[in-house]
């Protein structure tokens, strides 16, 4: 039990090393953007989809988003992937259509295999071009937007590029306060860190594009994932391809207002991490492909972020019991210090990632509201531990994955 | 002391303790003073005019006195609604003539001409300028930002502290500093020695206009069949052969592209890259660290290192019908090369003598 209790211990200290570097890198080290300066260039055609399932709400307003944006209108081709919705979303998209001949080529789909990954599949009949970008219909792209993800393309050696999201509806409760902070830890110091330090930026499959000859040759888009993203990004390592991260790529999108809906959403999340995690896993460690040292560590410590939340839960537990049952590690007060210690420092390097990325987005107050972390890394923690667990169940019962829709908040506008 | 009264001072001091770093998170989240979404400019689209154009709107109000002062020849001061001191000129090719001192020779105000200006060396403006003709300015001459209707000639040594706009053509002298964004609709042509940060323009020469002596392509029927758009990995240094190259290449080493080479595809090194004279890459070039292009060589682009690139006489990036993108960190740019769009060093560029 000591021994399960001691590898924990290192493996928190590990992560919390690497949210420390991470950190430190950001905050005095280089920043890498090679391809946000391309401001000319013969730009490449692109496909643009729109993956929507029931998004009444929010549809209209990234349509006519893309309609705006500096990209030369021949060269862009927007596909809506209306999945199965039951709502107005299909006229609304048919009524942009119309409004805006040759430029929106729908893709409404009626029926087949729930989730994403299912519908961009079957959307793929109407990609022609070599550029693909991806966005939720929540997201609001900005004019220089398609530019900007599509540039990092003239590297023959990116196979995906992944922009920041930066929450809307920040100020609605203390759970979107509390999302802010950490999608700015999330984007503005992990991400950007891990493409500073040539890593492993993660695909977030929305205000993201992906290479199709790439996509090809991994085999297309999974659908038997939860998180085709994470899935996407481990098959490009393997096969040698870059993932690109552009922090100055930014993109607004609403963010869960309700905690019942967050729960849902990061217990989508973690199961998708997880089944990354056992099958690309020691693939990504041990086998023969094109990844660098560098990027098998950090690609393993990645695809191990959600399974850390019960293996923390797990080194509580234990922590208690082998202080209870008098097999102390050390001895007396050193032993108390250095069981309770890693749980302290390693929220604190979480804590100083956030704080960190605050300052960098020249914000000030929002910083106050960090101690309430505690409290959105409660539930996320107790969230997917659930999920691990039930993702356990599953496992041994055969159940099949099911995909749950994040709600939107959004007033109808259209 | 009360063994009751000291459990409950425990448990008050400890509860304190707990909410006092929640005092001013409460207090946050009530006032909301800063819940507002991050500013991202939905519109920004990295334009590089964008600061020439919103000065052209700042300066809307002057235009019935820059047309009376035109017309009239003569000079008129005035204050901007924000507070900032103007004179607007009516002049005519006639020297500058301001209501300061001579002595100062630096111009805190507002300077809008009517028509062309001739400005005298060793000046320095410390306002923006507005040019409705042509400028022509002295030598060792610090400037802050001008907007010119027409083209602007900066006299050797000459700094520009913010933007240059000239919607004709913009001529910089030998050794001088452009410190923020110059743009032109025309051409920029930069003397030697000229450090420069962001350039763009359908043409940008250094030194005298090159005579450019490209390779020319080859028929692309020549190509192997299959060949174009397949992406080739390759471990190690890798060598391009004189001749047609088809394919996309990511070399995990240094490249080296050899003299009379045409590249096809898109064109990437991990280390650095060396491109050799008379070489055409109809695609891109990207190196993770430096990039030498050698000379009289055709870069259809973008041409992209993460630390340095140096381009020798007579190569051209970039077309005037297909604009480009040249960028890095460092730039060393030789006399005679030509760059059609955007020059991009983002800590040092510079113009030099022929290579």
């Amino acid at each position: 039990m000591i021994y399960l209790l001691y590898s924990i211990v290192a493996l928190i200290c590990i992560y919390t090393l690497r949210h420390y570097w991470f950190t430190l890198n950001r905050l005095f080290g280089f920043q890498r953007h090679p391809y946000i300066d391309i401001d000319a260039a013969d730009w490449p055609p692109v496909t643009v989809l729109v993956a929507a399932h029931n998004e009444e709400k929010v549809i209209a307003n990234i349509l006519s988003a893309l309609m705006t944006v500096k990209y030369p209108a021949h060269k862009m081709l927007v596909v809506p992937v209306n999945d199965r919705s039951t709502d107005r979303t299909r006229a609304i998209i048919d009524e942009f259509v119309k409004q805006f001949p040759g430029r929106i080529r729908p893709f409404h789909r009626t029926g087949g295999k729930g989730g994403k990954a299912a519908a961009l599949k079957d959307a793929m009949e109407l990609v022609e071009t070599e550029i693909i970008l991806i966005f939720d219909a929540d997201y609001i792209p900005g004019a220089g937007l398609i530019r900007q993800l599509s540039a990092p393309f003239f590297d023959p050696e990116v196979g995906g590029v992944m922009g920041r999201v930066v929450p809307l509806n920040v100020g609605a409760n203390l759970l979107t306060r509390l999302l802010d902070l950490e999608r700015a830890g999330g984007y503005q110091v992990d991400q950007q860190a891990r493409m500073n330090l040539r890593l492993v930026p993660q695909h977030g499959g929305t205000v993201a594009g992906v290479r199709r000859s790439a996509l090809r040759e991994i085999g297309g888009w999974n659908d038997n994932t939860l998180t085709e993203d994470t899935d996407l990004t481990y098959r490009l390592l393997l096969c040698g391809w870059k993932m690109v991260y552009q922090n100055r790529s930014e993109c607004y999108e609403e963010v869960p207002e309700t905690w019942q809906v967050r729960r849902k959403q990061i217990m989508r999340w973690a199961k998708g991490h997880n089944q990354a995690m056992v099958t690309y896993g020691l693939r990504l460690l041990f086998g023969r492909h094109r990844a660098t040292l560098r990027e098998r560590i950090d690609g393993a410590l990645l695809l191990g972020v959600y399974i850390m939340a019960p293996v923390t839960v797990l080194g509580w537990i234990l922590a208690l019991a082998v202080f209870y049952q008098g097999i102390a590690p050390l001895h007396g007060i050193v032993a108390l210090l250095s069981l309770t210690a890693y749980a302290a420092i390693g929220n604190l390097a979480a804590f100083f990632e956030i704080a960190a990325a605050v300052k960098l987005d020249g914000n000030r107050q929002r910083i106050c509201l960090l101690p309430f972390l505690v409290l959105g890394f409660t539930v996320s923690i107790l969230a997917v531990s659930h999920a691990a667990l039930a993702q356990l169940k599953d496992a041994v019962t055969g159940a099949e994955f099911r995909w749950d829709k994040t709600e939107r908040f959004r007033k109808v506008t259209w | 002391m009360n063994p009751y009264l000291g459990t409950a001072v425990l448990v008050l001091v400890t509860s304190a303790l707990f909410v006092v770093p929640l005092i001013p998170s409460l207090w946050e989240l009530h006032r909301k003073s800063d819940a507002a979404a991050l500013s991202v400019v939905q519109q920004h689209t990295g334009e590089i005019r964008y600061f020439a154009d919103s000065f052209r709107g700042y300066i809307q109000s002057l235009a019935p006195l820059l047309k009376e002062c035109g017309r009239s020849g003569r000079m008129v001061a005035g204050t901007m609604m924000d507070g900032t001191d103007y004179v607007v000129l009516g002049c005519r090719g006639e020297a500058l003539r301001l209501p300061v001192s001579s002595k100062e020779q630096d111009f805190q105000v507002l300077i809008a001409a009517s028509g062309d200006l001739v400005v005298p060396p060793n000046t320095a403006f410390s306002k923006d300028m507005y040019v409705r003709g042509r400028l022509l300015g002295g030598t060792d001459n610090t400037y802050r930002a001008i907007l010119g209707e027409r083209d602007l000639r900066l006299g050797d040594r000459s700094s520009v502290l913010r933007w240059v706009h000239a919607v004709g053509d913009f001529h910089a002298g030998t050794d001088c500093r452009l410190y923020g964004r110059v743009s032109a609709e025309g051409a920029i042509r930069l003397g030697t020695g000229c450090r420069f940060s962001r350039l763009h323009a359908p043409s940008i020469e250094i030194g005298q206009a090159p005579r450019l002596d490209h390779p020319s392509p080859v028929d692309s029927q020549s190509l192997a069949a299959g060949d174009e758009g397949a992406r080739v990995l390759h471990d190690g240094n890798f060598e391009i052969p004189p001749g047609p190259f088809g394919r996309s290449l990511v070399v995990r080493g240094r490249l080296h592209i050899r003299s009379g080479a045409r590249v096809y595809g898109n064109v990437k090194s991990w280390k650095d890259a060396v491109v050799e004279a008379g070489v055409w890459v109809k695609g891109s070039l990207v190196s993770a660290r430096n990039l030498v292009i050698g000379p009289n060589c055709r870069i259809d682009g973008p041409a992209i290192a993460e630390r340095q690139i140096f381009i020798s006489t007579g190569t051209q990036v970039g077309e005037a019908e297909h604009l480009t993108t040249v960028s890095a960190p460092k730039i060393e740019v030789a006399e005679g090369v030509r760059i059609c769009g955007s020059l991009w060093a983002r800590e040092h560029g510079q113009a030099v003598a022929k290579s």
